[in-house]
């Protein structure tokens, strides 16, 4: 193996990518990319679930939806800021919903990014995680 | 009762609110109905000089819709919307009144429409959560259809992935097809917020033709950047709604246009406005279904024969959105020849 691809591998390796999606489907695929791509996983079906998992699984980076049953992303998002032990953590909201006011709002409440779910393929999710993580 | 006795019966029970303004603009009559519509009694209104009139709250739409001012003509309302008060919308129209004798005043009609607002509101706010509901789906195949395609989910043969990529492409126009009428909804809610601030047309333009580069090339379409040697100033506007109004014109110049065609865009200005035109070498839009181009769903019958898609939306979304800016839409076509398509931007 070059040098150069040790070092990449390296940047992937152990890096541990929360999954709070409600639709199970849209989960496992995600999830199924990113096993490919050398990421390890977690994964939450709501808020609640969400936020214990944070604590249990100590993610490098959070997928967040926005409609949830139970709390919703934006008050997850909120309590992750307002706690110390999670406020580092980059989020980035993955969501159908995609009103200006909703995209101001996550970015607002400190989401790195936000990304309309129809709109972006599974491998240019990745780009983003890879970039929000550097 | 006979005619002249029954007449004003009619008037102080009639189910609209009625006002009569003479030919000064003086307030005549005013009906029970219109002043419950008003939230005002009679005493508060006759015999009041229009100054005085149009200070009133509850007046001020009104007056501001047809144009009350001292000594000049009401303007003809042929059913202007008003909102008078939170849950009262108001349809207002006037007429002129004459006889023999010539014009002696005008009468203005008020109709309440607050059901029928309320019933175009939770149309539009059905439209909307329909949509965002479909993403959901959508999103699912697109995800599906594109780790098949980048053999994520295993070997495809060749002739499987050019049916698959087919499935994709269309399930792509499904997901256009959403965001045009989410745009749609948007802006016939009102909620279609405006964020504006200084910006320059020409990197807007040139990202624009950047984003449909695949499909320039698929086409071999010749794309042309006509603008002034110097910089142009800057416009007061929302960056990204004028880009999605130029991304229409631009759209519909490649899609409606012969492979190998020709797509020529400029820019010029003046001290009033800046005007982007958009040039094709396309199919063009037949004479008689000119006049119908900028409505929402219209799609003119030469594309339908040629089987090219298309929403209907885009004109009427790019109409709207350079229109709420004070600028203006306008174009020239001829069938077989092409379309030009021109919007202009005030200047400060």
């Amino acid at each position: 193996m070059s040098l150069v691809r040790c070092s990449l591998f390296a940047d992937i390796m152990e890096k541990t990518i929360l999954i709070i999606e409600d639709d199970k489907f849209l989960r496992e695929l995600i999830g199924q990319k990113l096993i490919k791509e050398g990421y390890k996983t977690s994964e939450a079906v709501d808020g609640e679930e969400g936020m214990k998992k944070l604590k249990e699984d100590k993610p490098d980076l959070v997928l967040l939806d926005l409609i949830l049953p139970g709390i919703d992303g934006f008050e997850v998002l909120s309590r992750m800021k307002d706690d110390p032990a999670f406020s580092k953590i980059p989020v980035i909201i993955l969501s159908n919903l995609g009103q200006k006011d909703d995209v101001e709002k996550g970015l607002k409440l400190g989401a790195v990014d936000y990304l309309i779910k129809a709109h972006f393929t599974p491998g240019e999710i990745i780009d983003k995680i890879k970039k929000a993580i550097k | 009762m006979d005619k002249q006795e029954i007449l004003p019966v009619i008037i102080a029970n009639f189910p609209d609110g009625i006002l009569v303004f003479d030919e000064k603009n003086n307030l005549l009559l005013v009906n029970p109905k219109a002043e419950a519509l008003l939230g005002l009694s009679t005493g508060d209104l006759t015999n009041k000089p229009i100054s005085e009139l149009k200070n009133l709250s509850v007046f001020e739409p009104l007056a501001e819709l047809i144009g009350l001012e001292a000594g000049s003509k009401i303007k003809d309302v042929f059913r202007g919307k008003i909102k008078t008060k939170e849950n009262l919308t108001l349809e207002v129209t006037t007429a002129s009144l004459n006889n023999d004798g010539g014009k002696k005043g005008t009468l203005v009609v008020l109709h309440e429409v607050t059901r029928e607002k309320m019933i175009e509101r939770m149309k539009t706010e059905f439209v909307s959560l329909s949509a965002h509901q479909l993403r959901t789906p959508l999103s699912a195949i697109k995800w599906t259809l594109r780790m098949l395609l980048d053999g994520d989910l295993g070997r495809i043969t060749k002739e499987q992935k050019s049916f698959i990529e087919k499935i994709y492409r269309s399930n792509e126009r499904m997901i256009f097809l959403i965001n045009d009428l989410l745009n749609v909804s948007r802006i016939e809610e009102g909620t279609y917020v405006y964020k504006v601030a200084l910006g320059d047309i020409e990197p807007m333009v040139e990202s624009a033709i950047g984003l449909y580069k695949e499909e320039i090339k698929r086409k071999k379409i010749k794309v042309e950047f006509k603008k002034p040697k110097e910089r142009l100033p800057q416009v007061r506007m929302d960056t990204e709604k004028i880009e999605l109004a130029f991304q229409n014109f631009l759209d519909n110049a490649i899609r409606y246009n012969h492979i190998g065609g020709k797509v020529i865009v400029s820019l010029k200005y003046d001290k009033k406005e800046i005007e982007v035109a958009v040039k094709d070498t396309g199919i063009g839009i037949p004479k008689d279904q000119q006049d119908r181009v900028f409505s929402r769903f219209f799609r003119a019958a030469n594309v339908m024969r040629e089987g090219t898609d298309g929403t209907g939306l885009g004109l009427f979304i790019t109409k709207n959105i350079i229109e709420a800016h004070g600028g203006k839409v306008w174009f020239e076509s001829e069938e077989n020849k092409g379309s030009t398509f021109y919007f202009s931007l005030p200047m400060e």
